[in-house]
Formats: structure tokens, C-alpha cells, sequence
């Protein structure tokens, strides 16, 4: 079991003075002085999760453009590999694969071999139900609603730190997502200048309340409050130190304006702070795309645009730091092959995913994706599950995080990885 | 409750427990043992206060022991005190009353809206998706037009009327049980296809029973639509259904002479309207989750192999279809679905024709065969009244009124009550108020407030006037709970580690400085009217009276002496500025600031100002310090 509060325990800090006025933050020095960790300041690796709510098409995002069936299902859909079309062609990765052209940006990650996709991906469990299907993928467990926690969470729990900081798992989101559910410490905040005791236009008065209010809970018989809060003011002021809202991410980079894009720019803020950060998550929306959908411009276009440009936005701007950054996509199933009578896609099965890393297996789409053809198809009309993702998940987990434990990551679940990660 | 037709089996449910029982709601038998702790009146008054509902408003303690103590909690457990204030609060929220049906008329989702908007020529089909700006125009015609709504202002007006009622309710213990409740048998706004019936499923099935027998409250969940799609019961059919088929053997006919025959078109429109699609088979969500989560307990003693039984069982417990059209076109059929074994109470359908008759076994105990509807009641009322249910439910009662570890001994107490007085909710609260370990020291002040709890308590406290209900909504959603959006069926976890958390904690506070500082549009605190208009002589004068006005019988010597310095010293502020501005030198409006609050604070008109912003401040660390995060 971790302890939670390892950094804490020699208390009696002089938080007011050293605290407000240093910067050096006052649970990384305890860490360091009771040689818990090599140094307070070493790097965590970090694994920053990003789900796409609504089900992305995997087809369209990543297209097997060989598959003439696809030219049927399809036909105001399927984008041509071949450069002579007027739009933008596909991004031919592999001779059978192609990338959306709004993904340009990943097509250099992938031929350096830094990005993988796993095609075919999904749950075992057939639900086309964006609810059921998140809440399974999150809690890690298909087959049974009632886990309390999510797999993210039981991450957390089996980090080998001997102390935690309150920042060793961040949800950049207004709501803790499913994945962060239990007991392991974890925060959701959006915007990390919420991290701070405000009172509009009145900066002195907050730094008065602020004051009052670390005292009492410095003095505070509950031991709950009186850690929780001494931790909060840490990190309060760890964060005030780093000047948030001017950070400048490296020359040269620019993250895209959007949801997402902050989310990642914020990851990367806390990740340069080495505050510990091991377990990250970031939500993109708007992949339910029943109306039209668009081809090589339109929604999905535009989706997938944000999506590839702040990651690889957040990739770039961690060039010092890329070694133990890993970032993972997830989308809780996928589209329909066939598109709909509103030129978009319904609710299918499998999907596929991303994953960025200097020790990924990149440059390979992973998986056993049959061509798509009638007899492949599951239940006549979706792309089959033929990877559990569990199977991924448990995969970038172990061999980034070093996270061993399947059975508590994902206690339902036996079956192999598929080599999405290098051998160290 | 809808008239229901003649024709179907007529179920007249009692919506259990408003019946008086005078064995346990007698007050002259209640006896509160809490002398024997040393507690006197008023703090035994103080810590029922705290227990049962979302905070004392000022002078409701003296209030409470002028009434007596078991007389109030009497008038609680009976929840019949009349609520003009409250019911005048909410008559401007025109939503909170309307009838599922009514809900799906008027308020359908987003997609169907645009769907019938297509369909109706209002929208190209086309366009949908690229030209935004003028679609979203003609739908919000389309919608005034047809009277149809977003679905967002229900969701709104419901947590509106949630907040008020929480604030003002005279019958605060039923609304806090019916927090509890809701809690325990979770459902969610996040899941799009139950969402719409949350706010009856809140009024209907939880609230009306939240003090009643345990057993009528678990079999009301069980057939409303909240929870038979949130844990998808709706679409649970028999695998093999012997009268799927159609051929069959003159013996098999003659054994099913009063069993229902698949009938294609009654399938079809409940298909229809349910989306069950291809999706049909058994589906063991609800049986795992009723076992787990509503009532046995995870250890209660169960198999896998009774969730899969207990799900056949409860195979063809759905919807009724809601639509006019199918509900006329199953009328015309009523009195042949009658004779079949199909059962319709309200909004709940057990469709025969879906139900796997077979012989089933749980907890050792035989179900069926032929038994229908029948043998998930049964079922169901086996589960309510299980020893380990007692113990479970008990135990949770406990975690919320008690502390975060209620002591053994108090919990059998209140399971052998569940027992012996067939799980009736007040017996146990009853049970539970009349031992002493409710009264023990590590009971007092030993629960961290929720954010809600927080939220609606401070206005409480403070006497405030919500205008705006949804502005404190978004700051309890801000402080961890995001009312009725918990995803998972275990509901928010009852225990302060959830609550206290980093960010969390740092918005409590900001809270506490927000909302009495006026900063929180849409509630007003007036903190000279807290005080009858008594201007505090001093600013430390100011922090004892106020102190003693929103923590009444609390120890309150803490937070005055480290608050005290802090208002004496005229050169602490400057520190704390200078401390601060070592990272922003620049800082003009600070060093004014810390001029202002150097002056000793006076009476005179000119101080009135800041005197009020420091009375404001003062209230404000008061209600995020960490002793008024207990309750």
C-alpha cells in the first residue's frame, strides 16, 4: 500500500515563509530528506490518456484503402490514397493503410517509428451504447457495471513511489472522469489557475484569507483536513511560482485554440514542473458523427485536425521530456462501415488508436484487422473487435509505468499483448 | 399514479410506509440517551440538527429544544410538516411536475428533435452538421413551433428545485434520506437514455418512499424507467424462450395454454420504442447491481450463477412504451395481454412474451417455472428482507448519520430492527437515534460535509436568499459533486477521503469567501441582518459573534484564536503582501489594499465600507475553515 501523505509526515514546515516565498516546494524537500525517492526532482514518466467521446471512426481516420468493398459502403466517405483525386489524398502509411490528410502531422511521428496504431481495437462486450461502452472501457471492467473504481485509478495504486504528490494524477476536466474513480488520490481541475484562493479584485484580501486559512487547517484536529489542506497549499503555491498564464511553450509551437489543445498545453505546464505527474487525462468531443460527416473536409476533418495537431503540439513542446512522456487515444467503439442515409456513420464495434512514445513500437498499424469484406463483418454491418483493449491498455501501462499487475488493472481480463511497446 | 386500465392485472400499489405505525413513531417511547454522553440539550439539539438535515438556520437549535427534542424528530420521521415557503419558491419552475410521458412530449432528445425536424421539411438533410449557424436558427423555430423544449432547461429546473427544497424544506429529514436513497440506488444524467426520467424517478419513486418500508422503495425502483434503462433491464429477454417459437408440438400446445404466444406486432413496437434492436438476450446488469449495490452487499453471499438466475427472473421487466400511438395500439390488445400474463403498473411493463418461464434457483431458493410476473416480486421482496440486506443497509444508514465507521454494535441494533419490524426506514432511524454509540463522541461532528451539503448548509447558515439556484449548482459541481451525474451505480462514496481532496478543498474555501462577499450572483447574504443589525464593536468582536451565529454549540476557541492575530496585527497583512509580491513586485493595488486594513476598524460611516468587507472576509474563512466542513 502507498503512503499516500509519505511527503507530509515530518511536518512542522515553516510553509508561510519558506512556502510563499521559495519556491522550492516544501514536500519535495521532506521527500528528499527523508530519502524516500533518488530526488524529488527526478523525472516521473508519465502517461497522458486522451478519450474521444462519441466513437471515432476508426475506418476513416485510419482507412484500409485497398478494400474495394469500402468504395460500396461508402461512397460519399472513402477518401483515395492516389494523388491525382482534387482533394487531399490519404496518407498511404503502409501500402494497404491510410491516414486522414488532416492528420498530416502524425505522418512524420510515424515513419520515426515514435507512433503506433492499433486497428481493430474494442470491447468485448457488444454494446452500442456510448454510456455503457465508456463506462466499461474506463472502469476496465466490460462486463460488470458495478466496479467502483476506474483502471486509471487502480494505476495509481500500483505506482511504486513511496510517496505521491498531489499531482501524480490530473484530469484535465470540470468532473473527475470514470477512470479516476476510487481511492487513490487523483485531481480533476480544467484549468489549473482555479488552483488558487481568489477573491476578484481584491488580491490582498486573498492573500490574508489564504494565510488564515492555512493556519487553521495547520492547527486543524482532523487529521484529513489538516493533510489535505497542508498538501493544498503546496501545491497552491507550487503552482503560483510557475506563472501559469504566461507560460510560453517552446519556440516555434503553437497549440491548437481548443478543448484538447488547452488540456495537453496544461499537461505539458505540469510535466516541465516535475511535480510528479504519472497518470494525465484530457477529454476531445464531438465524434458522434451520425450527419454528415464530411471527407477529406467537414466534422471528422476538423476533429481529427485538433486531435493530431495538439498532440503533436504537446509532443514538440516536450522535446526535453519526450523519453518519459507516452500518450494513448481511446474511443469507446467505433462506426458503422456502411455510411447512413445522413452521409455519416451509426454505432459500430471496433475503432482504432494512437500511441505516442519514444519506447512505443511505432510505426506499425498493430492488430489482425481482416479486409473488409460482408463475411468479416461483425453482425453483418461493423468492423469486427479482433484486439481487446484491454489488451493495449494493460500493454502501455506495463512496459511505461512499469505497472505489472494485470489483475488489479484489469481484473477480468487474460490474454496477450500484441507488441505495441518496445522491449526496454 | 395514472389511472391504470381495468383490463390489466390491477396492482394498486401502496406507495408503502405513510402508514402510521405507532409502534415506532410514538414519541413517548423515543428516548434520546445522549445525557449519558454528557451532551446537554441544546448540544443533542445541535448534533440531531447536523444529522438530519442540510444545517441549522440561526436560532433553529433554541427552536428545536423549545419544541423538544423527539417531538422534532418525530414531526421529521412523520415529514408532513405543511411548506408554504418552499411551495411558493418553486411555483415559477413549471417542469418539476410533469409526468414522464409528459417529459418525452415535450422535452425529447436533441437528435429525435432535429430527426423531426427533417422529416418535417424544416431542416435539408443535407446541411446538417455544415451549415450551423442557420440550422440551429431554424430548429429553435422548429421547437417554439411545436412546443417542444431543450432538454437542458428540465435538467435545470429540476436541480433548481433540488437546491431550493434541500435550502427550505421544513421537512428536512425526508430530504435528506431522499439524498441518501437516490444515492443507493444511483441513476444518472450522463446516461443519455434514462436521463429524461430522473426528475419523477427523484419525485416519484424516491422521495415518497424515502421513510417508508424499505421493501416497497426497492421493488418502485426496480419498475421505474430511470433505473430499467440505466441498468438496462428494459431489454433483458429469455435467450431460449420456449414460446419464441411458433412451432410447436400439440403437447407443448396444450401446456401453454394460458402462457402467452409470441405476438410479432406487440414485440416489434416495444422493440421499437426501446431501441432494443438486435441488443435482445439476457442482460444480468440490474441482477448483479440489486444484489451488489441495493441489497445483499458485495459480501452478501451470493454466486454468479444466482445473478444469472435472479436475471432470468426479472426477464420482460421493462417499459411501457410511452408513445400514444403504441400505448393506443396495446389498449386495443389489453384484455388479450391481460390474459397472457402481461402486467402494467404506470410507466412499467412486464412483458410476458419475454420472460424466461423456466425453473429458476437463487439464494437455494426455486423460482417458477410459469410463474411470470410474480416470481420477480417475489424475488425482489425475498432480497429486501434477507438478514444480510439488513446488515448492509444498516450499515450504510450508519456511514451516514454516524461517522465514516460506525461502531458493530450499533449497526446489529439497527439490523435486528430492519429485521423484526420488516425493514420499515424510520424503525431503523429510530433504532439508530436511541443507542448511544449516536450520541458518543466519535460520532460528533465526525462527517465531512459533501458539497452540497456545504453549499445548501452556508446558506442556510447565513440566512441567505437564492434567487439563482443553478449558480450554487455549478460551485457544488466545482467542490467534487456533480449533483445526479455520478456515473457508476455505487452512487457518490459516503466518506470525507472522497470529498477532501486537494482541489476540492482550495474551492470549499473560495466558496466561503465568494458567497459572503456577495460574489455568487443569484444569492444574497445580508451579514448585518444575520447580527439583528448589531454592528460588532470590533473586528474581533465581529469574528466571536459571527463565529458563535454560523457554528452554534461548536468549539469555536480554535478558529478564534488563530483568526484573532490576524485581525489585530496591522502589520501582518503587509507581511503577507510583501511575502506574496516577492514574486510580483509590482503591485500597486496590494500596498493600497494593505493601507486600508492597517487602520483599527471604527464605527464611523467611513469604515462602514471596509469594515463590511472585512466582516464579509471574516465570515467567509469561517465557512471554509475546516471545522465548518464537519457536520
Amino acid at each position: 500500500m502507498l503512503s499516500r501523505r509519505a511527503f507530509l509526515k515530518s511536518g512542522g514546515v515553516a510553509l508561510f515563509s519558506a512556502g510563499i516565498a521559495g519556491s522550492i516546494p516544501a514536500f519535495a524537500v521532506q521527500a528528499a530528506a527523508a530519502n524516500k525517492t533518488a530526488f524529488p526532482f527526478a523525472k516521473k514518466k508519465t502517461l497522458v490518456c486522451i478519450f474521444q467521446r462519441g466513437a471515432m471512426d476508426g475506418l476513416m481516420a485510419v482507412t484500409p484503402f485497398n478494400d474495394t468493398f469500402l468504395k460500396t459502403a461508402r461512397p460519399n466517405l472513402l477518401m483515395s490514397a492516389a494523388q491525382s483525386t482534387s482533394d487531399k489524398p490519404l496518407i498511404d502509411l503502409d501500402g494497404r493503410f491510410g491516414l486522414h490528410p488532416s492528420m498530416q502531422v502524425f505522418e512524420s511521428l510515424f515513419r520515426e517509428k515514435r507512433l503506433a496504431i492499433v486497428h481493430g481495437i474494442g470491447s468485448p462486450n457488444t454494446t452500442r451504447s456510448h454510456f455503457d461502452a465508456q463506462d466499461y472501457m474506463e472502469s476496465g471492467t466490460p462486463f460488470n457495471k458495478g466496479t467502483a473504481s476506474g483502471w486509471l485509478n487502480r494505476a495509481v495504486g500500483l505506482l511504486k513511489d513511496e510517496a505521491l504528490t498531489p499531482f501524480t494524477a490530473v484530469s484535465l476536466t470540470s468532473a473527475m472522469p470514470r477512470s479516476f474513480y476510487g481511492d487513490n488520490p487523483s485531481v480533476s481541475i480544467s484549468n489549473l489557475q482555479d488552483f488558487a484562493i481568489q477573491m476578484k479584485g481584491n488580491q490582498s484580501g486573498a492573500n490574508m484569507a489564504a494565510k488564515s486559512f492555512e493556519d487553521l487547517y495547520d492547527q486543524t484536529a482532523s487529521g484529513l483536513l489538516q493533510e489535505t489542506g497542508r498538501e493544498s497549499f503546496e501545491a497552491m503555491k507550487l503552482l503560483k511560482t510557475a506563472d501559469l498564464k504566461n507560460y510560453k511553450p517552446e519556440p516555434g509551437i503553437t497549440y491548437p485554440n481548443s478543448a484538447l489543445g488547452n488540456s495537453l498545453k496544461q499537461i505539458a505546464q505540469l510535466i516541465k514542473m516535475n511535480v510528479g505527474l504519472e497518470v494525465a487525462f484530457a477529454e476531445s468531443n464531438g465524434w458522434d458523427t451520425h450527419f454528415n460527416q464530411g471527407a477529406a473536409n467537414g466534422v471528422f476533418a476538423r476533429n481529427v485536425a485538433d486531435l493530431s495537431n495538439s498532440i503533436s503540439s504537446f509532443w514538440n513542446d516536450l522535446s526535453a521530456y519526450q523519453d518519459d512522456v507516452t500518450v494513448m487515444t481511446m474511443t469507446e467503439f467505433g462506426r458503422t462501415v456502411r455510411q447512413n442515409g445522413t452521409r455519416g456513420t451509426d454505432h459500430g464495434r471496433a475503432s482504432c488508436n494512437f500511441i505516442l512514445g519514444n519506447d512505443v513500437n511505432g510505426g506499425l498499424v498493430h492488430g489482425k484487422m481482416q479486409p473488409i469484406a460482408v463475411e468479416n463483418l461483425e453482425d453483418g454491418r461493423d468492423l469486427a473487435v479482433t484486439t481487446d483493449f484491454r489488451s493495449v491498455f494493460s500493454e502501455v501501462a506495463d512496459k511505461h509505468l512499469k505497472l505489472t499487475d494485470d489483475k488489479t488493472l484489469f481484473p477480468d481480463w487474460q490474454g496477450e499483448k500484441i507488441g505495441v511497446m518496445r522491449d526496454a | 399514479m395514472k389511472t391504470m386500465p381495468r383490463f390489466f392485472l390491477s396492482m394498486s400499489v401502496f406507495l408503502g410506509g405513510w402508514l402510521f405505525s405507532s409502534s415506532i413513531s410514538d414519541q413517548s417511547k423515543i428516548r434520546f440517551p445522549y445525557k449519558a454522553a454528557g451532551l446537554n440539550e441544546r448540544q443533542a439539539a445541535a448534533h440531531l440538527l447536523s444529522r438530519f438535515t442540510y444545517g441549522a438556520t440561526p436560532g433553529q437549535i433554541d427552536a428545536v429544544v423549545k419544541q423538544g427534542l423527539t417531538k422534532w424528530f418525530h414531526d421529521q420521521l412523520e415529514a408532513k410538516i405543511p411548506d408554504d415557503t418552499l411551495t411558493s419558491k418553486l411555483k415559477s419552475y413549471d417542469s418539476i411536475e410533469l409526468t414522464n410521458e409528459e417529459v418525452l412530449m415535450i422535452y425529447p432528445k436533441q437528435p429525435q428533435v432535429l430527426r423531426m425536424a427533417v422529416k418535417d421539411g424544416f431542416i435539408n438533410k443535407d446541411s446538417v452538421g455544415t451549415n450551423s449557424e442557420q440550422n440551429k436558427a431554424a430548429l429553435e423555430t422548429y421547437m417554439q413551433q411545436n412546443n417542444i423544449r431543450p432538454q437542458k432547461e428540465l435538467y435545470r429546473q429540476f436541480i433548481n428545485q433540488k437546491i431550493l427544497r434541500a435550502a427550505h424544506t421544513n421537512n428536512q429529514l425526508q430530504e435528506v434520506m431522499t439524498s441518501f436513497w437516490f444515492n443507493h440506488f444511483n441513476v444518472s444524467l450522463t446516461k443519455n437514455d434514462c436521463a429524461q426520467f430522473i426528475p419523477a424517478y427523484e419525485r416519484d419513486v424516491v422521495r415518497p418512499n424515502s421513510l417508508g418500508k424499505f421493501e416497497e422503495l426497492l421493488l418502485a425502483t426496480a419498475k421505474s424507467p430511470a433505473m430499467l434503462y440505466y441498468l438496462d433491464n428494459f431489454s433483458s429477454a429469455a435467450g431460449n424462450n420456449k414460446f419464441a417459437s411458433k412451432k410447436k408440438t400439440n403437447q407443448q400446445k396444450a401446456d401453454d395454454k394460458t402462457a402467452p404466444q409470441n405476438d410479432p406486432l406487440i414485440d416489434s413496437l416495444i422493440n421499437m420504442l426501446q431501441k432494443v434492436k438486435k441488443e435482445k438476450g439476457l442482460n444480468e446488469n440490474y441482477a448483479r447491481e440489486v444484489m451488489e449495490l441495493h441489497t445483499l452487499g458485495v459480501d452478501g453471499g451470493y454466486t454468479q450463477e444466482d445473478v444469472t438466475q435472479a436475471a432470468r427472473i426479472l426477464t420482460g421487466w421493462t417499459v411501457y412504451p410511452i408513445q400514444p400511438y403504441t400505448r393506443d395500439t396495446l389498449r386495443q390488445r389489453a384484455q388479450k395481454l391481460d390474459r397472457q400474463g402481461f402486467v402494467r403498473e404506470g410507466d412499467f411493463l412486464f412483458a410476458a412474451n419475454r420472460h424466461d418461464s423456466g425453473t429458476k434457483t437463487v439464494l437455494g431458493k426455486q423460482y417458477g417455472p410459469d410463474q411470470g410476473y410474480s416470481e420477480g416480486m417475489q424475488l425482489l421482496q425475498d432480497l429486501a428482507h434477507h438478514a444480510n440486506t439488513a446488515k448492509f443497509i444498516s450499515q450504510k444508514i450508519a456511514v451516514r448519520f454516524v461517522n465514516d465507521n460506525p461502531p458493530k454494535s450499533l449497526v446489529d441494533k439497527m439490523a435486528k430492527t430492519f429485521l423484526s419490524e420488516n425493514g420499515d426506514i424510520k424503525a431503523v432511524l429510530t433504532a439508530m437515534v436511541s443507542a448511544p454509540e449516536f450520541w458518543a463522541a466519535s460520532a460528533l461532528r465526525e462527517k465531512t460535509k459533501s458539497p452540497l451539503e456545504l453549499a445548501v448548509g452556508a446558506v442556510r447558515s447565513l440566512n441567505a436568499t437564492i434567487t439563482e439556484p443553478y449558480q450554487l449548482y455549478n460551485w457544488i459541481s466545482k467542490m467534487g459533486e456533480k449533483m445526479y451525474s455520478y456515473q457508476a451505480p455505487t452512487g457518490f462514496p459516503d466518506k470525507g477521503q472522497y470529498w477532501i481532496s486537494t482541489g476540492a478543498l482550495l474551492n470549499r474555501m473560495n466558496f466561503g469567501l465568494a458567497l459572503s462577499a456577495n460574489r455568487i450572483s443569484g444569492v444574497r447574504v445580508n451579514l448585518p441582518a444575520l447580527n439583528q443589525f448589531h454592528e460588532p464593536e470590533s473586528s474581533q468582536a465581529a469574528l466571536i459573534t459571527y463565529s458563535k451565529l454560523i457554528m452554534p454549540e461548536r468549539d469555536i476557541s480554535k478558529t478564534v484564536e488563530r483568526l484573532e492575530p490576524m485581525l489585530n496585527d496591522p502589520e501582518l497583512s503587509e507581511k503577507v503582501d510583501k511575502a506574496s509580491n516577492k514574486m510580483k513586485p509590482e503591485n500597486a493595488g496590494d500596498v493600497m489594499s494593505s493601507e486600508r486594513t492597517k487602520k483599527p476598524v471604527s464605527n464611523s460611516k467611513a469604515n462602514r465600507k471596509e469594515s463590511g468587507t472585512m466582516l464579509a472576509q471574516v465570515v467567509g474563512v469561517i465557512i471554509g475553515s475546516p471545522e465548518y466542513q464537519r457536520r
